[in-house]
């Protein structure tokens, strides 16, 4: 088990080309990065810079470009860019949580079954049955904790913005992740909402040690994280630490 | 477990599913409904087709075979054997009341034993019934008991009441006689089909009304007759007569009266059978018990005489007077209850080896003497049917397979439409596997739900087909099952469970196989791509 000041991730070398059709378009050009166990990351960058990209990459949700240096992404000790499907399954449903700009919460789905999906999904069905009570004593926690009680069996399209956003925080944390890969989070939310948000996330690092990665283009934002990298054309420009760190 | 919470809230939030429900639903009831009445009508045909016939003949046509008396004897003590009856089958020239002259096939019958094996009583149509026939809403029929008071089943004396002389007919065709309308004594009749003279006219009720004939005459006009065939009606019968070696001798002619009619539910048969007493038509055709001059050698070898009709000289020959037994030319043999017909053929099989050593060089032995079953008898008819069913459930499956390409047609849109919640579910860690069940499952449910209702659907339709068919008649004026086309009087329909449980099962495997596309697709998505889907 790594030591807090040991890197929880090291990321070496990433490329990622997208071929549209037959025109191949570079988006990474070999990204390197490390970060610490309870570190909050933000990464900056213009649209298209490939910021969103990394952070697919990095959650296991698309698969490196093969260069001719070795690619790793070392989650933990493990490789991530050379997981086979089912322990990068695994790897996403038990160690990463990913919050995404739009929601993305399940239509159909209430408040509360859309936090506790993810459980559903970790632990399968009889494994889900016996960690059924627990599982959403910690979803109706959590969604108390982010004011969203009196909200459990309404669906996503009856809440606001924020409220939503607060949602799929919640079912990011579920399963207790160690690293929260966020891609512009609140870029859908105005200004005040969106603090709140970073807040609530702010504290649940405080009090948990979870390990950040949120991709923005909004400075504001960027200045509560610990660090800030500049993704400029799909290589890493800047990398600056900032004091506000919580250890 | 996030596939049956995904699975429910699909089914429950979206009108695509209930649209694919419906159409597994009709096309499930729909294959049940076909078959079922196909299967029925099958059937029908096959019991109304082995009603003449028993389970099994020994057959020697044309000349016949002789000590069937015997034969029938042995076959009645064995076990597995319930009856047996001798028949002669030829054809013969039939002169109608209408004075038309037609060619028929003829049947010899010992009543008795004939009613043992078959159920041909049950077949006489002139007899009293008590409640009109379903088609029968006017009360038409002839045959209906007028009472008074249903419990008392008094008479009605003022309504048309032939309930008597329907009784004295249904008497007269099972003993096959009826009285000489002089003399007032029973004399041999005969049977014939319904449909035989034309004189009965099938209504959309389902029942005859008797008809007088129309005899032309040579002036170019015609005259008309009263006519009741099982009243005052007969028949003239031609039949050719053959020596013992089968060869033509004379044409016979007798006037048959007619007891009765009958109705088997064939065609073929109440159009073109008669039955006639089978001692008056061994007599007829020269197969009846006679004395013959038997010619033998002389035991003299050196006696010789000249033939008369070529003068040359050989053996003497002397005659004496023998006796030529009577002949069938088959006994038709009733298998006990529980033995089915190919068993019961290897009993008779057995027990005629037993009678042609019992006769040796008087009867045909048991490697050439023909065994039928009534399905022998009846191949044609039943493959044709057969073939008929098969070819119909054949287009039907075709146009219920749509259902596949229906259901993998809503499943690619309602996938397309959750192409994004399926990114999510990937980011969120589901695996393809994970994905395909959740899209299998679904079609599984869709098809689980749309077969029980298609399955109840159809077996509620093919019970009560025939209600619905009569409302259709009376409000709609839609009258598909006619039976003045068909012969039986409503539409016949059987629901087997093992065809429900296959219709049943198909059902949602047709389900399973239209969604499992969409889900393979749907698993092998590229989650990034799908949580970009717009």
């Amino acid at each position: 088990m790594p030591s807090a000041t040991t890197p929880v991730l090291d990321v070496r070398n990433v490329h990622k080309t997208y071929k549209l059709g037959r025109v191949k378009v570079p988006v990474l050009h070999g990204v390197d990065l490390t970060m610490d166990h309870g570190q909050w990351t933000a990464i900056l960058g213009s649209s298209g810079s490939g910021k969103s990209t990394l952070l697919h990459l990095i959650g296991g949700l698309d698969r490196t470009t093969k260069s001719s240096n070795a690619t790793t992404i070392v989650f933990d000790g493990r490789d991530v860019a050379s997981m086979g499907k089912g322990a990068l399954d695994r790897y996403r449903s038990s160690e990463v949580g990913f919050v995404f700009q739009f929601y993305h919460l399940l239509p159909e789905l209430s408040v509360l079954e859309n936090v506790t999906v993810g459980a559903m999904i970790r632990y399968g069905r009889l494994g889900y049955m016996s960690k059924r009570k627990e599982t959403e004593d910690r979803a109706k926690d959590l969604l108390d904790r982010f004011g969203l009680s009196h909200r459990l069996r309404h669906r996503s399209k009856e809440l606001s913005g924020g409220e939503r956003q607060r949602v799929a925080i919640a079912r990011a944390l579920i399963n207790e992740p160690r690293l929260l890969l966020a891609d512009e989070p609140t870029g859908n939310l105005d200004r005040k909402t969106g603090d709140a948000i970073l807040d609530v996330l702010a504290e649940f690092r405080a009090q948990h040690g979870l390990t950040m990665l949120m991709v923005t283009h909004d400075q504001h934002v960027a200045k509560r994280a610990d660090r800030v990298i500049r993704l400029i054309d799909g290589r890493v420009q800047t990398d600056e630490s900032q004091v506000q760190s919580p250890f | 477990m996030y596939q049956s919470l995904l699975t429910r809230k699909y089914l429950t939030s979206k009108i695509m599913p209930l649209l694919a429900m419906a159409a597994v639903m009709l096309s499930v009831a729909t294959i049940l409904i076909t078959w079922s009445i196909m299967g029925g009508f099958l059937n029908t045909l096959l019991s109304s087709g082995r009603v003449m016939i028993g389970d099994v003949a020994v057959v020697w046509p044309n000349v016949g075979f002789a000590h069937y008396d015997d034969l029938i004897e042995m076959l009645e003590d064995t076990e597995g054997i319930e009856a047996a009856s001798p028949v002669i089958e030829s054809f013969g020239m039939v002169k109608l009341p209408n004075d038309q002259v037609e060619l028929m096939q003829v049947k010899g019958v010992d009543p008795a034993s004939f009613s043992r094996v078959t159920s041909f009583e049950d077949t006489l149509w002139w007899h009293p019934i008590e409640k009109p026939t379903s088609k029968d809403r006017d009360g038409e029929d002839l045959r209906i008991i007028r009472v008074n008071d249903p419990e008392t089943k008094d008479i009605d004396e003022s309504a048309n009441d032939y309930s008597a002389i329907f009784t004295e007919m249904e008497k007269n065709g099972k003993l096959m006689q009826r009285p000489n309308p002089i003399t007032g004594a029973m004399e041999p009749a005969g049977l014939i089909g319904i449909e035989l003279t034309g004189l009965n006219d099938r209504t959309g009720a389902g029942i005859y009304a008797p008809m007088n004939p129309i005899i032309p005459n040579a002036s170019g006009g015609y005259e008309s007759d009263s006519v009741f065939m099982p009243s005052n009606g007969s028949i003239g019968l031609t039949v050719l007569s053959l020596d013992s070696d089968g060869r033509p001798v004379d044409p016979v002619t007798r006037t048959i009266p007619v007891a009765n009619e009958f109705q088997t539910g064939i065609y073929e048969v109440d159009s073109s059978l008669v039955l006639v007493r089978l001692d008056l038509l061994q007599k007829m055709l020269r197969m009846d018990q006679a004395e013959r001059v038997v010619r033998t050698e002389s035991t003299d070898p050196f006696a010789f005489e000249r033939d008369p009709q070529t003068g040359e000289l050989r053996p003497k020959m002397i005659e004496s007077i023998g006796i030529d037994p009577a002949r069938v030319t088959s006994v038709i043999v009733r298998g006990a209850d529980g033995v089915d017909a190919n068993d019961t053929r290897e009993i008779v099989k057995q027990v005629y080896a037993r009678f042609a050593h019992k006769h040796p060089g008087e009867v045909p032995s048991e490697h050439i003497i023909m065994l039928r079953t009534w399905e022998d008898t009846n191949r044609t008819m039943i493959e044709a049917v057969k073939k008929e069913t098969g070819l119909v459930l054949f287009i039907f499956g075709i146009v219920s397979f749509t259902t596949v390409f229906l259901v993998l047609a809503i499943f690619w849109s309602m996938a397309s439409e959750k192409t994004r919640d399926i990114g999510i579910l990937r980011a969120l860690g589901a695996s393809t596997l994970g994905i395909t069940w959740l899209w299998v499952r679904y079609g599984a449910v869709i098809g689980l739900v749309g077969s029980t209702l298609g399955t109840a659907l159809g077996t509620i339709i093919v019970i009560n087909i025939n209600g619905i068919h009569g409302w259709m008649g009376q409000t709609l004026g839609i009258v598909i099952w006619d039976p003045r086309v068909y012969y039986f009087v409503e539409i016949p329909r059987e629901v087997e469970v093992s065809k429900a449980l296959i219709v049943f099962v198909v059902g949602i495997l047709t389900c399973i196989l239209g969604a499992l596309i969409p889900a393979l697709h749907s698993a092998r998505m590229d989650p990034v791509k799908a949580l970009r889907f717009e």
